[in-house]
């Protein structure tokens, strides 16, 4: 068990945006998580990943009871996530962006460049690597974020809508960088908006609707739940995700 | 231009200054603009380099000059022995404010940095072993060498110059290390710097501890050089004032910005005070103080990044990269 | 409880709700905007200096000084966030501090260079000198001091929850985007704020001014207590600022008795410091 969260529950005041959510990720899976705005999928991530601590509940990290961790404290156990609206260093050059997760694991300035190096021709930034962060635009930020974070060498990678505000094209590129990415054994977990992407990428989804979890199970289970369709993709637009899919699995 | 063009210009021009222009105003001047440059370049390791503003950092420095003239007057060490004990005091005082403050956002630094130099001042002038309101004074006749008291201010211009070479290779080694990437990361975006395993708090506390002792020399040297410390000069808000606008209106977060800044302002705060007596002060502080308010509004990064900018305009943001 | 200490008890109440006021001011720009006001005890500085110069000039006691403190800063407030603080808000934090915090020298060092260090005072009968009642010694300026201050802090409160400009100044707090969607300009509602804590701050001033000397650097020590009082009391909230005040008022006074007047500030600056170490997020903040 890589990652593991038991019952989490996170609570605003008196809103509940997350009710006992549990979830167990093994090595090299990856786990998709949906629901439309306000449902709660996003606080759920951010408990994993340490910004938020949870009302109730446990999170775990390679067996490791990582509840009370920061997320400074969970990226030194193996555990990476990219930003929904990118924060790029803005000071920096790409490089040195790069080079902030790569000191993660070595103090020296200049493994930490190779290291970097490394990352960028991965996700396809090389070009760019002494241009300032602040001169690229939206897809070279959401590469940048996800470079960043692989510079840390994590087991896990948490990407948290990183196709969101991609043209089509970009997509397809960046689900290519995600398949890239896990085969090198990373195991991934996605909040994503877009159905496409989830339905090519993910092998089990969970799907959240006012803070609970509504369902669960591969692409094709899910979208053909009764509940989903209901709450969260309305009759029409499953229709659209069912053709999607049997396109994308042709 | 080959990289460290500007930097062996300055020691060359440095180590000639008080052999040109060597009259004693001239010399005093010169010992001067370099102490308060090695006070200005340690405030910078926190407030420029971390983007914690502390706006109390004269505790700092009220630390290595009370250290220095206590020592002198209660054990008859020279005041250099009392240096080193400065530094640890600072060091302490800085993990005991900056624990708490440095996790919380950085008006929370800025507002317990001014209350805790207002409580150490108002505690020291109750303090009968310190001087109380009144002071400590150094020797007044040098015994030996080392009590380090010269009618000449050129002893002490050579002295504080090879400190600020020591204080500016400290901040370049750390600004070229990880722990320097780490804090240009926390101040760009303390959110982003943590998900990638920087502890932005230990970090910060790190460079706080550094800057206060660094300060502590600066104060030590002022203690050693006149001789008289009270706890107006020592723990009095305006010095922690000049450390920092001299830091903004260089360059904050660069290496040599608060060097530039206390060229510019050391000899401009001189001159007025030459010309205008006791009824300049006033008149200094309030030019301070417009001063700082133009830089946070129209230029918060400084005159060196400026003229950096206007030298090389292709050459992007890479703040590290001076001269 | 023995007669001298309830009437320490009483002063330190009415000291407590001025410094209440004065911090109300701070809170609400540090709630609403995230800034920190550094100038903001020089504000209450400029204020006692108006009072002064009303008196000597007009002969007014604070019921002519308070209006005039309040128009005065009002308009020092507004300038201030047009001129500086609306274009620094959303810089660097260096950016953000040096700016306030430059504002502050520029205010103490300019009634430096005009007044001298020189301390004054107005005459201590302005507001109807000392009387006794049930064995208790009052001023009476103290008295005006505190229900004044006590009626405006409420009154601040009750602007903010009950009226629509309030709740438009909350919207802008909350979600300056959402706001400027639903038709509510953030600069203006901003300019207001900066109008309104300002001119509380004026009121302030020219309160404490009946009772306090008056000098150059005097807000310094203001600011440090407004500082405790906002921190204690939770940023951005109005009855928090209102408890912390009256709660550091009381200490004060009860410090000032018990181990001496010298050591009273020093009382105030250590809470503040342990508060930072205790709770941060102050006695009614959210977590």
């Amino acid at each position: 068990m890589l990652l593991e969260a038991r019952s989490l529950t996170k609570t605003f005041g008196a809103f509940k945006a997350v009710n006992d959510v549990s979830l167990r990720i093994n090595k090299g899976d990856i786990i998709g998580l949906i629901g439309p705005n306000g449902a709660g999928k996003s606080t759920f991530f951010n408990c994993l990943t340490g910004d938020l601590v949870p009302s109730s509940g446990q999170v775990f990290l390679n067996g490791q009871d990582v509840t009370h961790l920061g997320p400074e404290q969970r990226a030194q156990l193996g555990l990476a996530r990219s930003f929904q609206v990118p924060l790029s260093f803005e000071g920096m050059s790409v490089i040195e962006n790069v080079m902030i997760g790569a000191f993660l694991r070595s103090a020296d300035p200049a493994v930490a460049r190779a290291k970097a190096m490394e990352v960028l021709t991965l996700t396809g930034l090389s070009a760019m690597c002494d241009a300032p962060a602040s001169s690229l635009g939206t897809p070279g930020r959401k590469r940048l974020e996800i470079a960043r974070a692989l510079a840390t060498d994590p087991d896990v990678l948490l990407l948290d809508e990183a196709m969101a505000g991609l043209t089509a094209t970009e997509v397809q590129q960046a689900i290519a960088l995600v398949r890239d990415i896990h085969k090198l054994g990373i195991t991934l977990v996605i909040v994503e908006h877009i159905m496409e992407v989830i339905i090519s990428l993910a092998e089990q989804v969970i799907v959240f609707h006012q803070g609970h979890e509504i369902a669960r199970g591969t692409p094709q289970e899910v979208t053909q739940n009764e509940h989903v369709i209901a709450a969260y993709l309305g009759k029409r637009a499953a229709a659209t995700a069912a053709r999607g899919f049997a396109e994308g699995g042709a | 231009m080959k990289r460290g063009f500007y930097p062996s210009l300055f020691l060359a021009l440095a180590l000639a200054y008080p052999l040109l222009l060597s009259t004693p105003f001239q010399q005093r001047l010169g010992a001067l603009v370099l102490l308060y440059a090695i006070g200005a370049s340690a405030w910078n390791v926190i407030g420029g380099y971390a983007g914690q503003v502390s706006v109390g950092h004269v505790m700092f420095f009220g630390c290595g000059a009370y250290a220095s003239l206590a020592c002198y007057v209660h054990f008859g060490w020279p005041p250099l022995l009392g240096l080193p004990l400065g530094i640890l005091a600072s060091i302490g005082i800085a993990a005991l404010i900056g624990t708490p403050t440095l996790r919380l956002s950085g008006h929370y630094f800025s507002m317990a940095t001014i209350a805790v130099a207002e409580l150490l001042r108002l505690v020291v002038t109750n303090i009968e072993l310190l001087g109380g309101a009144v002071g400590l004074s150094g020797p007044v006749m040098p015994r030996t060498w080392l009590d380090l008291s010269f009618t000449s201010a050129l002893p002490y211009y050579y002295f504080f110059l090879a400190v600020l070479l020591f204080v500016l290779w400290v901040t370049w080694r750390m600004e070229q290390s990880r722990m320097g990437y780490y804090l240009r990361a926390i101040k760009d975006n303390e959110r982003a710097a943590r998900s990638l395993g920087v502890e932005a708090g230990r970090y910060k506390l790190y460079a706080f501890m550094l800057s206060a002792g660094l300060t502590s020399i600066a104060g030590s040297l002022y203690a050693i050089m006149f001789g008289f410390i009270d706890p107006e000069s020592g723990l009095g808000m305006l010095t922690s004032v000049k450390m920092l606008i001299m830091a903004a209106l260089g360059g904050a977060g660069l290496l040599f910005g608060p060097l530039v800044g206390a060229v510019i302002l050391v000899p401009l705060e001189e001159i007025s005070n030459t010309l205008l007596g006791g009824k300049g002060a006033g008149l200094t502080f309030m030019a301070y103080g417009a001063i700082i308010m133009v830089i946070a509004r129209f230029y918060p990064s400084g005159i060196l990044k400026l003229l950096q900018d206007r030298l090389r305009p292709s050459a992007g943001g890479r703040q590290s990269d001076v001269a | 409880m023995s007669l001298s200490l309830v009437q320490i008890l009483i002063s330190g109440l009415l000291l407590g709700a001025v410094y209440a006021l004065f911090s109300s001011g701070l809170t609400l720009i540090w709630g609403m905007m995230n800034v920190v006001n550094f100038a903001h005890g020089d504000f209450v500085m400029i204020a006692m200096y108006t009072a002064f110069i009303i008196w000597k000039l007009l002969g007014g006691g604070p019921l002519l000084a308070m209006p005039m403190a309040a128009v005065v800063l009002a308009t020092i407030g507004i300038i201030a966030y047009l001129g500086l603080v609306r274009h620094i808000m959303r810089g660097p934090m260096l950016a953000q501090i040096l700016g306030t915090f430059g504002l502050a020298l520029l205010l103490r060092y300019g009634m430096f260079w005009g007044f001298g260090a020189n301390f004054l005072s107005l005459p201590e009968d302005l507001v109807g000198g000392t009387f006794e009642w049930q064995g208790l010694r009052l001023q009476s300026s103290r008295l005006l001091g505190g229900g004044v201050a006590v009626a405006l802090t409420l009154g601040l409160h009750f602007l903010l929850t009950r009226t629509s400009l309030g709740s438009r100044m909350l919207a802008v707090s909350e979600d300056a985007m959402a706001a400027q969607l639903m038709g509510i300009r953030p600069d203006h509602m901003q300019a207001v704020a900066w109008a309104l804590a300002a001119g509380m701050t004026g009121i302030a001033g020219a309160l404490i001014a009946t009772f306090f000397y008056i000098s150059p650097t005097v807000g310094e020590n203001l600011a440090i207590v407004a500082f405790v009082t906002v921190s204690l009391g939770g940023f951005g909230s109005v009855p928090g600022a209102l408890v912390a005040g009256l709660l550091i008022g009381v200490i004060e006074s009860f410090s000032g008795y018990l181990i001496g007047a010298v050591y009273k500030d020093i009382v105030v600056y250590v809470l503040f410091i342990a508060v930072l170490w205790l709770r941060p997020q102050g006695l009614m903040g959210k977590n």
